[in-house]
């Protein structure tokens, strides 16, 4: 664990260039899917490419996407690192969205509490729904995935139903009132999406970086996602650790829950406001290595490409869903052990060709 | 409520349970042969998706039967590309298993909108088929039972039949035959028959295969049967609650059979709620499925420790 710090460079380099290559070869195949469907490729690429950088606003949306990427990236690396494959964020966003709803149009949502307060709410239910499938693991041994996707489809649908019905603005509204501006995230770059929640999304990489590198709470995290047997005759509680780390990253989506609808973005509990995005937590936490500090970098590059595709789907004839390749491929490049280097692969497919398939898989097996 | 009963005791809600179960059952025996063989296959969901618009897009231009061999080879295809990452590239499952989910949400409404020229959501402007249903109605001959009898088995899907011959033949396949027998042992203590000479790894490629080839009959009775045309996400959580059906199931032929029935209730039963009690929220009965799945298997878990203490008490 305490290597040099020169093996340790080492090691960040080669894997930024191999984390370089998944990209590469993703954006690659992206290309030839938009050769092949565009009337217009080079523009469409172009657009994909260069697309946030054209106006304030769409900067402004680069920042904003990026932040809610870094929480949900970071509370995914959270259960990684526990080597806890909880799938909850999806529904810990909108619970905590709830949550955070019915603070704001409370009473206390009109006075200096309701912004705190709503947030605080969220990050309680969100903890709460994280709680559920870590429990039911560690003490039942039921499988966290199933139960942590069953409790998302639960949650969206369960919102989608208080947003139509009991906190509808109105027939045929699939939304709340909008909120008192005193529970709303403050702006920060005027006429942007930019708000308090870059702030928060700070906060959070900061303190998922303390609590999992310097508190006893978190080596003891990493030990068990290391080695839960070694773990457990180390006298560390596996079980406690394991519904901890799920708490916490059930937080962590209660926190983006509430950074949807009190930001700038809606300022209400909307049908569908998550959008799919708490899941992209899954391939930022997988490139990133579930380490918080490098959360952050990954969510502004990722963030890019996908606003990128956001705006290659509005302007061009592609539409956005192409990036589902990228993503694919980045996950399963970065979670392989694919070889970096065009010149060793060369030279893998001569002494390969030579070989028959069934050698070579005889080979991987090993 | 009475309504309601005798809703549940006509033969026509039998038929509709059939008609849920069989995409459930296909999935989760899909499941089960690649968690047998050590693999937890979390794409069932995504490649009954890829599955399930294969069979649609290829059925507008093909007899059906092509149509659902086509789904089964793609849906197989992505088996081999989860082995391909997992065992040749030491991936995890897992995370593999997303990354073909993602592909599927995203993939699918791409080539809909490429296969309809635009429409995003559906595949109505396409003229696809269905998978025919087996009729047997001359079961009507029959005296005194013959009315109920073809009321209870005609008119379910080829596929329906199918899935209920594979839970046998798998079943004989596991416990009956040395290749099956292989399979549990590779899942079971890999070390053990990589020591007798079992090619441990080509029996773990051959499961993922399978696994996908049973998720794209899933997927084919959905989109043609179930559903005459693609939905954008028609799969809905599926494939998730099949991977709960599995666990459920105790991981044996006739525990899946057993699991993706009772699941399979419930979305029948979610089927016909709605026009007996307008006054439930849609939102609430589509989430009964998802709901009794978790309770299944928090139930189902905690019996299966109840019965772990009891062998480490004694």
């Amino acid at each position: 664990m305490s290597a040099p710090a020169t093996d340790k460079w080492k090691t960040v380099r080669a894997e930024t260039a191999r984390l370089l290559t998944a990209v590469v070869i993703a954006l690659l195949v992206a290309l030839a899917v938009i050769m092949l469907t565009s009337k217009t490729p080079v523009d469409t690429f172009r657009t994909l490419l260069t697309g946030p950088l054209t106006s304030k606003r769409t900067l402004g949306l680069w920042v904003d996407e990026a932040a809610k990427l870094t929480v949900t990236g970071l509370a995914f690396s959270l259960v990684f690192q526990a080597r806890q494959f909880a799938m909850g964020v999806q529904g810990q966003v909108y619970v905590g969205g709830l949550a955070a709803t019915l603070v704001a149009l409370s009473p206390v949502g009109t006075t200096v509490l309701g912004m705190p307060l709503a947030v605080l709410a969220a990050m309680a239910a969100g903890a709460v729904y994280g709680f559920i499938p870590g429990y039911a693991k560690a003490k039942l041994g039921a499988n966290e995935i199933v139960s942590s996707l069953m409790l998302n489809y639960i949650a969206v649908y369960f919102i989608t139903f208080v947003v139509r019905v009991p906190l509808s603005a109105g027939p045929g509204l699939m939304q709340s009132a909008d909120f008192p501006p005193a529970s709303m995230f403050a702006v920060l770059v005027p006429k942007t999406r930019i708000d308090l929640g870059l702030v928060l999304a700070l906060v959070a990489i900061a303190l998922v970086w303390f609590a999992l590198y310097r508190t006893s709470w978190g080596l003891k995290l990493r030990l068990v996602g290391h080695n839960a047997r070694f773990a457990e005759y180390a006298g560390i509680k596996a079980t406690f650790i394991m519904v901890s780390a799920m708490t916490a990253s059930g937080a962590l989506g209660g926190l983006l829950g509430s950074m949807y609808v009190q930001g700038q973005t809606f300022g209400r509990l909307t049908y569908g406001f998550e959008g799919g995005l708490a899941f992209e937590g899954i391939l930022i936490a997988i490139v990133a290595k579930s380490r918080p500090l490098a959360v952050p970098i990954v969510a502004i590059c990722y963030g890019y490409l996908l606003q990128g595709a956001e705006i290659m789907g509005i302007r061009t004839d592609v539409p956005t869903e192409v990036i589902a390749v990228v993503r694919a491929l980045i996950i399963l490049l970065v979670a392989s052990s694919f070889k970096l280097g065009l010149g060793s692969m060369l030279k893998k497919l001569v002494s390969g060709g030579a070989k028959t398939g069934e050698a070579n898989a005889a080979e991987a097996g090993r | 409520m009475n309504d309601l009963l005798a809703a549940i005791f006509s033969t026509g809600f039998f038929v509709t349970i059939v008609r849920t179960t069989t995409p459930l059952l296909f999935a989760t025996l899909g499941g089960l042969i690649s968690d047998l063989a050590g693999a937890l296959n979390v794409a069932l969901e995504g490649m009954m998706l890829i599955a399930a618009l294969t069979a649609v897009v290829v059925s507008v231009y093909a007899p059906w039967y092509v149509a659902v061999l086509a789904a089964v080879a793609m849906a197989a295809l992505f088996g081999a590309l989860m082995a391909f990452f997992h065992l040749r590239l030491k991936a995890d499952i897992i995370l593999v298993g997303f990354a073909v989910n993602f592909l599927a949400a995203g993939g699918t409404v791409f080539a809909l909108s490429i296969a309809t020229g635009g429409d995003k959501g559906t595949s109505s402007n396409l003229a696809s088929k269905a998978v025919p249903a087996i009729d047997l109605s001359f079961l009507d001959g029959i005296p005194l039972v013959g009315h109920v009898l073809s009321g209870l088995l005609s008119g379910h899907s080829l596929l329906s039949w199918l899935a209920l011959l594979t839970v046998f033949g798998l079943w004989y396949f596991l416990y009956h035959m040395p290749q099956g027998i292989w399979l549990r042992s590779v899942g079971e203590y890999p070390a053990a028959p990589e020591a007798a000479g079992i090619p441990v790894n080509r029996i773990r490629v051959w499961a993922l295969v399978a696994s996908g080839v049973l998720s794209g009959l899933a997927g084919a009775q959905l989109a043609m049967f179930n559903y005459v045309g693609f939905t954008r996400d028609m799969t809905n959580g599926r494939g998730f609650i099949a991977l709960g059906a599995v666990l459920l199931g105790a991981r044996h032929p006739l525990g899946a059979l057993f699991a993706a029935l009772l699941f399979g209730m419930f979305e029948a039963l979610s089927v016909v709620l709605p026009s007996i009690f307008t006054w439930i929220p849609s939102e609430i009965v589509v989430s009964i499925p998802f709901a009794v799945t978790i309770v299944a298997l928090l139930l189902f878990s905690y019996r299966a420790m109840k019965a772990r203490q009891m062998l480490g008490g004694a």
